[in-house]
C-alpha cells in the first residue's frame, strides 16, 4: 500500500491505512518529541496526541502540500502546545527574550581561553548540551537547526517574528558553545588529574 | 569593525555567507574566527542528528488504535493478533495437514466402525468378522439382530473363515497405525516449525489420541488372540 493509498484509505476510515501512515512516520514523528521534551513518557504521549490530531484531520487533507510536510508541522504544534501550556513561563520568547533575563544571550568574553570544538566534539556532546539548553532555545535549535525548518516556517508555528526566531537561534548556539566547552575543560580537567594520580602512583 | 557590530550581523544572518565586511572581520580577529570555527562545527552536528529516528513503544500505537476506534474514526475494527481461529484456517492452507485431517477422519471413521464389531465380536464369537472401514456406526445391525440372524444362517460356521476374516482385521489396524503415525511426525514437524499454530497442536494430541485408541484396540484384540 503507498502512502497515497493509505491516505486515501484511512480518510474512508480504513484502519489498516491508519496504521500503515502510522508506521510510516511515527519515528520521525517521536524523535522529534522525544528532542523537544527528552522525556520519553511525555515524548509517547505527544506522539499518540500528534496522530491524533492527525487523524481526526485527515479527512481535510487534500494533497496541496507534501503529506509529511503537514505531519510534521502538525506534531510541531502540538508538541509546542503542550510545551506552551506546560511551562509558559519558561516557554515564552518575550521572556527568554528580555535583555535582563539569565538567558537573553550569553555574553562572549573576547579574548578568554577559547578551546576549539571543531573535531573534539561528537554527537552525544552535543545532544547532552541540547538538553540542558533552555526551552525557548531549544524548541528554535531543534526546529532550524536539526529538523531543517526554515525561519518564517518556525516564526508562523511560534508565534513569533522572523527576527525573534533568528535572534532566538543565535543565542542557542552561543549557548550551546558555552556548554560545549564547559564539556571540553571538565574533560581536560579529569585527564589532567588522571595523569597526575598516575604519575604520583608511579613515583 | 567591531566584534559586537559583527555578532550582530551573525545573529541575523543565521544561514548562508556573511556580508564581505563581516568576512574581512574574521580575517583580522582570532576570537571571532574561532567563534564561527565553533558554531559551524555546531552546525554540521545538528545536521548529522537531523536524520535520526527513534521507535516509538508499540503501546503508542494500542493506545490511539483504541482512542481512534472509541472516536469511530476507524470504521473497521483492527483485526484480531494471531488468533486460534486464524491458526486453524492457516492450517488447512497447508495440502499436507489438510489431506492429514482427512486421512485422519476417515480412520476415525473405520475405527468408529470397528469398535462397534469388536463389541459384537466381543459378546458373539461366532459374528461375521467383515468390517468395513467406510460403514456408518449409524447403520450397523444391532447385536441382538446379529446375534438372532447368526443363529439362524451361520448355526456353527467354521472357525478357518472367521480367522482368515481377522487376519485381514489385523491387516487394517497396522495400516491404520502407519497412517497415524506418519500424521505423528508430520504434526510434530509443523508444531515445530510454528510454535504458535494452536491448531498444529491440536492435530498432534488428536494424533496421539488415535494411536492410543488404535493400539487398545490392538491390544484388546491380542488378549483375544487377534493381532500378533
Amino acid at each position: 500500500m503507498t502512502e497515497a493509498e493509505a491516505i486515501r484509505l484511512a480518510q474512508q476510515g480504513d484502519a489498516g491505512a491508519f496504521e500503515r501512515i502510522y508506521r510510516l512516520h511515527s519515528r520521525r514523528v517521536y524523535a522529534l518529541c522525544l528532542r523537544m521534551v527528552s522525556n520519553t513518557a511525555e515524548a509517547e504521549d505527544l506522539t499518540q496526541d500528534a496522530f491524533l490530531q492527525l487523524f481526526r484531520k485527515i479527512a481535510t487533507f487534500r494533497g496541496e502540500s507534501a503529506f509529511s510536510t503537514w505531519l510534521h508541522r502538525l506534531a510541531v504544534n502540538v508538541v509546542l502546545m503542550k510545551l506552551r501550556k506546560k511551562t509558559l513561563a519558561e516557554t515564552s520568547l518575550e521572556e527568554t527574550n528580555d535583555p535582563d533575563d539569565e538567558f537573553s544571550g550569553p555574553r562572549r568574553e573576547i579574548g578568554g581561553p577559547d578551546l576549539l570544538l571543531s573535531g573534539s566534539i561528537d554527537r552525544v556532546h552535543l545532544e547532552r548540551a541540547i538538553d540542558k539548553l533552555p526551552p525557548g532555545y531549544k524548541q528554535v535549535f531543534v526546529l532550524h537547526d536539526i529538523q531543517g525548518f526554515e525561519h518564517n516556517e518556525i516564526a508562523e508555528l511560534m508565534g513569533c517574528s522572523i527576527g525573534n526566531s533568528k535572534s532566538q537561534l543565535h543565542k542557542a548556539r552561543m549557548r550551546l558553545r558555552e556548554l560545549l566547552q564547559e564539556t571540553l575543560r571538565d574533560q581536560a580537567r579529569q585527564e589532567r588529574q588522571a595523569a597526575k594520580s598516575e604519575t604520583a602512583g608511579t613515583g | 569593525m567591531q566584534c559586537n557590530e559583527w555578532e550582530q550581523i551573525l545573529e541575523q544572518q543565521t544561514d548562508g555567507p556573511l556580508p564581505e565586511v563581516a568576512t574581512a572581520h574574521i580575517k583580522d580577529c582570532d576570537a571571532c574566527r574561532a567563534l564561527t570555527a565553533d558554531l559551524e562545527a555546531i552546525h554540521t552536528l545538528a545536521i548529522e542528528l537531523r536524520g535520526e529516528e527513534a521507535v516509538p513503544p508499540e503501546r503508542v500505537w494500542i493506545t490511539l488504535r483504541n482512542q481512534l476506534e472509541a472516536e469511530g474514526i476507524i470504521h473497521d475494527p483492527a483485526p484480531a493478533p494471531q488468533s486460534v481461529k486464524r491458526g486453524w484456517w492457516l492450517a488447512f492452507q497447508r495440502p499436507e495437514l489438510a489431506g492429514a485431517f482427512l486421512s485422519m477422519v476417515l480412520i476415525a471413521a473405520g475405527l468408529i466402525s470397528f469398535m462397534g464389531n469388536s463389541t459384537q465380536m466381543a459378546g458373539h464369537l461366532t459374528v461375521p468378522a467383515q468390517i468395513e472401514f467406510k460403514q456408518e456406526a449409524s447403520v450397523l445391525p444391532s447385536p441382538e439382530n446379529v446375534f438372532k440372524e447368526e443363529l439362524l444362517t451361520v448355526g456353527n460356521e467354521n472357525l478357518a473363515s472367521f480367522q482368515e476374516r481377522d487376519a485381514a482385521v489385523n491387516d487394517s489396524i497396522r495400516r491404520n497405525l502407519n497412517i497415524v503415525d506418519n500424521f505423528i511426525a508430520m504434526c510434530e514437524k509443523s508444531v515445530r516449525e510454528q510454535p504458535e499454530n494452536e491448531m498444529a497442536r491440536e492435530y498432534l494430541y488428536g494424533a496421539y489420541e488415535q494411536k492410543a485408541e488404535l493400539l487398545a484396540t490392538a491390544m484388546d484384540r491380542s488378549a483375544m488372540g487377534g493381532v500378533q
